[in-house]
């Protein structure tokens, strides 16, 4: 961590940048009084610089690091910093209900907008998505989450730091493991500790089993987006599979709770174990057969190529993390060098093509669920038992834990006050990708939206924590 | 009036208003099949309607009458055609005769009322889903014309019934025409019941809506008139289809039996289809048709060549 002065600031931020630093998150903190800013290198290490606020402002990074587009307008919206020359500054957070503050004005005499949501007709979390459209063509799209903000990192303020969890794992079921791991990862920096070999390796086959049902659950929502009903069946019998094999090994079919911060308490036996890998090998005969299927389903293949394409240059300029990320020819994952994990010589893997679009991030998908059977085949080779950490002596004031979710790279800050938690911010995959879904979906026709959406199958509730 | 003239009325009648909600609920039970579920039972469509039926309509402020009158004047145009469309060789008439070209113009009224509902209500969706009907259709129109004119010219007449007589048996099934014109038919098929892959009518994505986006804003009876309106134009295509332009017998009674067992293989067919191949890209679908509609002018060709 390190305080910049306001006039320093933006220099240093190109200077890290300059420096190949990724941007990793941005918020306000100490009620208000400074903003702190997250950046990780190339080895997954983070740094955190420290800008005071005054007079309520503070100079905006945006057009030097186009990604802290959000995290500036949430820290506008939460602390009522202003960041000159982010220009406008639209809400995000807080709702206006004057169309023209959220917003892009288009005109021209075939304009017309489509407002769908935030109530939708299938089971969707809530979000609203203007469409400005010509024909059946997007001209624009502003998408308007965070309906159901619940205060959760500022309920966890003063909370102790085992008992923070709580919080954490309830922004989002579908990312429990990720969001739980990112938040006691840096707690267990905060108080000196270091995972043993044991806790890194069940950690990491949460981490994985995670993994396993959102990409299933992805490709299953990709079918449904292009009425593939038979496909659909076939990856929600798999999800429900891996759900049921997730309820196996944490006693909970999203594996919610399994995250403790420096312990953990699961325990699977050699008898178990065999079942699981029994299953786990079935499965992955499964994917490969219903994958092959899909591929040589020409209909099908003709919906996904060309549509909603990211190229690389927009997706880094965006800050896009993940498979999304990957499917656009950027090799990043958290995995890659991530030393308390369980993770030696993992190499992230690419598609052949990679050109971003849809085809490119449902093969990256597959591609990933190969790894990640993999892994597990490894890691599942004995029985686990409950595990804690070693004390490393070095406790610290602020923690950063940065994890390889399903959807990408989860990001927890947690500065500590005393044994409990003084702020306490959680940058999630889907919060950084959201404005991919937006940028990626114009040009192309409105019945192709579901299909982007879903190719990137981000949640709401991670970003409405 | 044959005894064969009053049972071919009768089934008519009875099939295509009582029994046309069979059609689509064989499709689901098919497709629950093929996709490894269970499904619901044939008899879905029925409890749907009887469930609507129930329900009070909804009246969209500021809609004016076109609005109200769109279920009922698709209602009563789906009639017609249930009647233009003749099961047999000898159907009964019922004082409007069997013209092809009137059963284009009758299907082209009623989604002109359905467009202009959706233009009433001035809803998104609505219109969004009745501008793509409109542009679809006009290649579906195309296609359609020009098929039934190939089997028009083949018989010598445009009355439905004289085309069945004349087309009946394997004769004329040597030359091109109306293999081609069955094609072509088969295209325009898929795209008057909104099936995939042209339209998915399963869908719960709002913005892919062709079919369904005019009747969003509908509810109660009203939705319930335009559910069965979609399943007696699933009666209504298939019946043409398997009458006029499948291969069909000489005999009035052998028509008659065909009737049911051909509906319920193009049923299966189509679960089928919606199964194994995926809704297609939307600006796709006119090219689609648009080889319906060559295939179709391929069978007047093939027609003024073999004079």
């Amino acid at each position: 961590m390190s305080n910049t002065k306001v006039s320093t600031y933006r220099e240093r931020v190109e200077y890290l940048i300059g420096n190949s630093m990724r941007f990793a998150g941005l918020y306000g903190t100490g009620q208000g009084q400074s903003v702190a800013s997250v950046f990780v290198d190339q080895s997954g290490k983070a740094m955190l610089e420290l800008c005071e606020v005054v007079d309520a402002k503070v100079p905006s990074i945006v057009d030097i690091v186009p990604a802290a587009q959000w995290d500036e307008r949430e820290a506008h919206d939460l602390y009522g910093i202003v960041f000159e020359g982010h220009e406008p500054l639209r809400p995000l957070v807080n709702h206006d209900s004057r169309l023209e503050k959220w917003t892009v004005a288009t005109t021209g005499g075939d304009v017309y907008q489509v407002a769908v949501g935030p109530t939708h007709a299938g089971i969707i979390e809530s979000g609203h998505f203007r469409f400005h459209v010509v024909g059946d063509r997007i001209l624009h799209l502003d998408t308007r989450l965070f309906y159901k903000h619940r205060g959760l990192e500022k309920a966890s303020e003063t909370k102790d730091l085992t008992s923070g969890i709580e919080y954490v794992k309830r922004a989002c079921m579908a990312c429990s493991v990720a969001n739980g791991l990112s938040y006691a990862h840096a707690c267990e920096v905060i108080l000196g500790l270091r995972p043993s070999m044991e806790l890194r390796r069940v950690r990491t086959i949460l981490l994985e089993l995670e993994r396993l049902w959102n990409h299933l659950n992805d490709l299953a929502q990709g079918c449904a987006g292009v009425g593939m009903a038979v496909g659909n069946a076939a990856f929600c019998y798999l999800v429900e599979q891996a759900r049921q094999i997730n309820n196996k090994v944490s006693g909970h079919r999203f594996l919610a709770g399994s995250i403790r911060v420096g312990a953990s308490s699961i325990s699977v036996d050699s008898q178990e174990l065999e079942v699981l890998s029994g299953l786990l090998s079935e499965m992955r005969t499964s994917v490969e057969s219903h994958w092959r299927e899909l591929t040589f389903n020409s209909s099908f293949q003709d919906r996904l190529q060309g549509v909603g394409i990211l190229n690389r240059e927009k997706a880094l300029k965006l800050g896009i993390v993940g498979p999304c990320a990957r499917a656009s020819g950027i090799i990043q994952d958290a995995r890659n060098g991530c030393d308390w994990l369980a993770y030696d010589d993992f190499q992230p893997v690419l598609t052949r093509e990679g050109n971003g679009d849809v085809k490119s991030r449902f093969e990256q998908r597959i591609e990933e669920l190969w790894q990640t059977f993999d892994l597990l085949d490894g890691l599942l080779s004995r029985p686990i038992s409950p595990a804690n950490c070693d004390p490393t002596g070095v406790p610290a004031p602020v923690g950063v834990g940065i994890v390889e979710g399903a959807r990408g790279q989860t990001t927890c800050v947690v500065e500590s006050n005393g044994a409990s938690i003084g702020r306490l911010h959680l940058r999630s995959a889907s919060y950084a990708n959201w404005p991919g879904v937006a940028c990626c979906s114009v040009g192309n026709l409105l019945p192709d939206f579901p299909l982007i959406n879903k190719s990137f199958e981000l949640c709401y509730a991670c970003v409405d924590r | 009036m044959s005894s064969y003239s009053v049972i071919s009325g009768i089934i008519q009648l009875v099939g295509g208003i009582l029994l046309c909600p069979l059609l689509p609920g064989l499709i689901q039970k098919v497709k629950a099949i093929l996709q490894g579920r269970q499904g619901p039972d044939i008899f879905q469509p029925y409890r749907e309607l009887r469930r609507l039926w129930g329900k009070s309509t909804v009246k969209v402020e500021g809609t004016t009458f076109i609005y109200q009158l769109a279920p009922s004047i698709a209602c009563a145009v789906m009639v017609m055609a249930v009647l233009i469309v003749p099961i047999s060789n000898v159907s009964p008439s019922w004082g409007i005769g069997h013209d092809a070209f009137l059963l284009v113009g009758i299907i082209a009224l009623g989604r002109f009322f359905m467009i202009g509902a959706a233009w009433d209500t001035q809803n998104g969706f609505g219109l969004m889903g009745a501008s793509r009907d409109g542009t679809i259709s006009i290649f579906a129109e195309a296609a359609l014309v020009l098929s039934l004119t190939a089997c028009a010219l083949e018989s010598g007449s445009s009355d439905l019934r004289v085309i069945i007589q004349s087309s009946a048996g394997g004769g004329d099934w040597a030359s091109p025409v109306l293999p081609l014109a069955l094609m072509a038919f088969c295209l325009v098929a898929l795209a008057e019941v909104g099936r995939q892959p042209i339209d998915n009518p399963d869908t719960h994505l709002e913005l892919t809506m062709i079919h369904e986006g005019p009747l969003l804003e509908y509810a109660g009876r009203d939705l319930a008139y335009l559910q069965w309106n979609a399943s007696a134009r699933h009666w209504v295509v298939l019946t043409l289809m398997v009458e006029v332009f499948l291969p069909h017998a000489k005999s009035t009674l052998l028509q008659l039996v065909a009737l049911p067992v051909e509906l319920i293989i193009l049923c299966i067919v189509i679960a089928t289809i919606e199964t194994v191949i995926v809704k297609m890209r939307v600006l796709v679908v006119p090219r689609l048709l648009g080889i319906g509609t060559l295939t179709a002018l391929m069978a007047i060709v093939a027609w003024k060549m073999a004079l």
